[in-house]
């Protein structure tokens, strides 16, 4: 079974937002809403650290990171068990997504989600090329709409748009159920968290922060899954030689 | 017996101008809602972050509300007395109408109504939101065939084709005592589902914390009995005000003094019980304790403990002032104030935070209006527009139609209690505006 999941190695990030920009481009979301946001764990404002600058006195405690956040497609995900009309529903690969021809547009699924990561229509969309960007359909006015992992590219064998669109390789995208797969890999070697961890939740997004991963193993378009040659895997441990896709080590 | 039923009266201008301007209101809230239909929920006040607004406060309201009545009703029958008889049927058509109100106030909170036939197509029976869109319709039809058990015998002595052939007998009479009997047995779970459940709709949300208690059913178990028998208390005053329905003095006191007990247990008990264990944890000193629990931060919340807390459990307990019919009106008027800011507490309780903070926050959906619009938040602001709050009210109006129009074409005031003697009609006020019916005896609730 598939089971996708996404590794974000916070340690890597640095907050350009070309995920941010990446996603709502691909996925067509309209002016005014984001499916991706990059949120800073930090200060007050957006790209402002919290504690002190070392000087007259301040105990040099500065510190701000970088948190992306998007639809965190959660195994047990709240959304999916509110929406009275099965309308937002878990694929067999764990991806939470949505019938937008189902969706009556209630919000309940707003009021259940923990993160905030569903926007919904209340205007007509808008985009400023008039007839869309990307390769998904607009949706309609008064649905509600998220992160998809960006499942229509995974049909192609592709990772998802903000994957490959993040300059410092910080998004790795894959199957957890292939205990070889780099998520599964960095899940298991590096500290990683899940958002809000305490709600039992359990989203298929992780967060690495501490000691920063190699990232996302391979350059091109496509998923780890679809490389021909056994993927060079960068390991973490210098020395140790890379992991040629076979068993587990 | 049917000499005993007065024939339906036709409305004076009163009644006329009255239902009147009741359509005219919901037509109104017909056109409004036309208008946010053509141009989607961006004419409401809500977005991304408080996504929630005016209509689901006022449908938890409204649920509560048509809690009253049917318990009023069904209680007593279910033991065996005719205490609040004169009152029963009114009582259950108070809350039909109440539900109606609520059921059709989600129709204007979905973004593609259309689609709402999906409760029937593809539901998810782990929904909290189909399991009250079950018992609503249920509890609807339920009141609704209550109301006609109740009144048909009636209907029937009045010659009125609502009986749907129903005849008039002693032995016809006789049955149905025992099969209101039955539906009372049924009416009171089904009131305590309604309302556990239109609860759970908030209180399994674990994502929203404060709303994430196990105490919100019985709150809203609280709440209901609040403001349904505070509504039913003033729709019963009001119609002895403006139909021939004439309401015993010692019904108001008496039911006044159950409306207290049951804002103590809300106001008093319930929110203490609820909010102690946080301030105690959160807190070391004894009056931070106490100031914890007792003090809010809200206007909601002021509305909704004192005005209706403290002020109608004041009016009701002084025992010179319960027997007064304006003191019990003005509680329950209070009382019901009370609860609907409860209600609008409750969802800004759940809206205000976030529980991932960090800036720029979420997107609205609603602000973007060129480059430099500002379309983040970090925290749920939340202001009604004029067009909800006239599709609201429109919606309320047709509440209120329901509720005149229940009363004009059904003798909803018994004219006699069966074993009891007929006692002559009183004849007197032919002033009576609208379609109430003579109540011939002053005795049934004793």
């Amino acid at each position: 079974m598939t089971n996708y999941g996404m590794v974000i190695d916070q340690e890597r990030c640095i907050g350009c937002h070309s995920c941010a920009v990446a996603c709502k481009d691909e996925n067509n979301v309209s002016m005014g809403q984001a499916w991706n946001r990059i949120l800073t764990t930090g200060g007050e404002n957006i790209d402002t650290p919290a504690g002190e600058y070392p000087v007259d006195g301040g105990d040099g405690t500065l510190s701000m990171q970088y948190q992306p956040t998007a639809c965190q497609h959660c195994e047990n995900a709240p959304c999916v068990k509110v929406c009275p009309v099965n309308a937002t529903y878990t694929r067999e690969d764990g991806i939470v997504e949505i019938d937008y021809d189902k969706c009556m547009g209630c919000r309940y699924c707003m009021a259940a989600c923990p993160y905030n990561a569903r926007v919904f229509n209340y205007d007509k969309p808008e985009t400023t090329a008039p007839k869309g960007t990307g390769n998904v359909e607009q949706r309609e006015r008064g649905v509600v709409e998220k992160c998809t992992f960006c499942s229509h590219r995974l049909d192609e064998g592709l990772d998802p748009a903000c994957t490959i669109a993040c300059p410092s390789s910080a998004r790795i995208f894959g199957d957890l159920d292939d205990p070889d797969s780099a998520v599964s890999r960095y899940v298991k070697q590096y500290e990683t968290t899940q958002l809000l961890e305490d709600l039992e939740t359990d989203p298929n997004t992780y967060y690495i922060r501490g000691e920063m991963s190699p990232g996302r193993n391979h350059l091109g378009n496509e998923m780890e899954s679809e490389l021909d040659e056994p993927p060079k895997r960068r390991n973490a441990e210098p020395g140790v030689p890379a992991t040629d896709g076979g068993e587990e080590q | 017996m049917s000499n005993a039923v007065a024939p339906p009266n036709k409305f004076g201008t009163r009644g006329k101008a009255w239902v009147a301007a009741l359509s005219g209101l919901v037509l109104v809230g017909l056109v409004a809602w036309a208008y946010q239909l053509s141009q989607g929920l961006i004419v409401t006040g809500m977005d991304n972050v408080f996504s929630w607004g005016l209509y689901i406060m006022l449908f938890v309201f409204f649920v509560g509300l048509s809690a009253g009545g049917l318990i009023i009703s069904s209680v007593p029958k279910f033991f065996h007395s005719d205490r609040y008889d004169s009152i029963a049927a009114l009582g259950v058509l108070v809350s039909f109408a109440c539900i109606v109100v609520a059921g059709l106030l989600i129709l204007p909170d979905l973004g593609r109504p259309t689609r709402v036939v999906g409760f029937f197509l593809s539901p998810d029976f782990r929904s909290p939101m189909v399991w009250d869109f079950a018992i609503v319709v249920l509890y609807g039809l339920f009141c609704a065939v209550y109301f006609w058990l109740l009144t048909r015998r009636d209907l029937a002595a009045r010659g009125s084709r609502l009986a749907f052939g129903v005849q008039d007998t002693e032995a016809g009479r006789q049955r149905d005592r025992k099969l209101s009997f039955w539906a009372a047995a049924i009416a009171i779970p089904l009131a305590v589902a309604l309302h556990s459940v239109t609860g759970w709709i908030f209180a399994l949300q674990i994502g929203r914390g404060s709303w994430f208690s196990p105490l919100v059913a019985p709150m809203f178990i609280m709440k209901a009995l609040v403001s349904g028998l505070a509504l039913m208390l003033v729709t019963a005053i009001l119609a002895d005000r403006f139909t021939r329905f004439k309401l015993s003095t010692e019904l108001v006191s008496e039911l006044g003094k159950v409306l207290g007990v049951f804002v103590a247990v809300h106001i008093v008990y319930l929110v203490g019980a609820e909010r102690l264990p946080h301030a105690w944890a959160a807190n070391f000193d004894f009056w931070t304790i106490t100031s914890g629990f007792l003090v809010g931060d809200t206007v909601s919340f002021w509305l909704w403990t004192v005005v209706g807390g403290v002020i109608p459990l004041a009016l009701l307990i002084v025992p010179s002032l319960r027997t007064r019919v304006w003191a019990v009106f003005t509680a329950s008027v209070f009382a019901i104030i009370g609860i609907l800011f409860e209600g609008v507490n409750l969802i800004f309780t759940g809206y205000t935070e976030l529980n991932i903070g960090a800036a720029p926050g979420v997107t609205t959906g609603t602000e973007y209006s060129g480059i430099g619009s500002n379309i983040w938040s970090t925290v749920g602001v939340y202001t009604p527009t004029v067009i909800e709050l006239l599709v609201s009210l429109g919606l309320v109006a047709f509440g209120a139609l329901i509720l005149t129009l229940g009363l004009r074409y059904f003798p909803a005031f018994p004219g006699s209690a069966l074993g009891e003697e007929a006692r002559p009609q009183s004849t007197g006020d032919t002033t009576a505006a609208d379609g109430g019916e003579v109540r011939t005896d002053g005795g049934t609730d004793e």
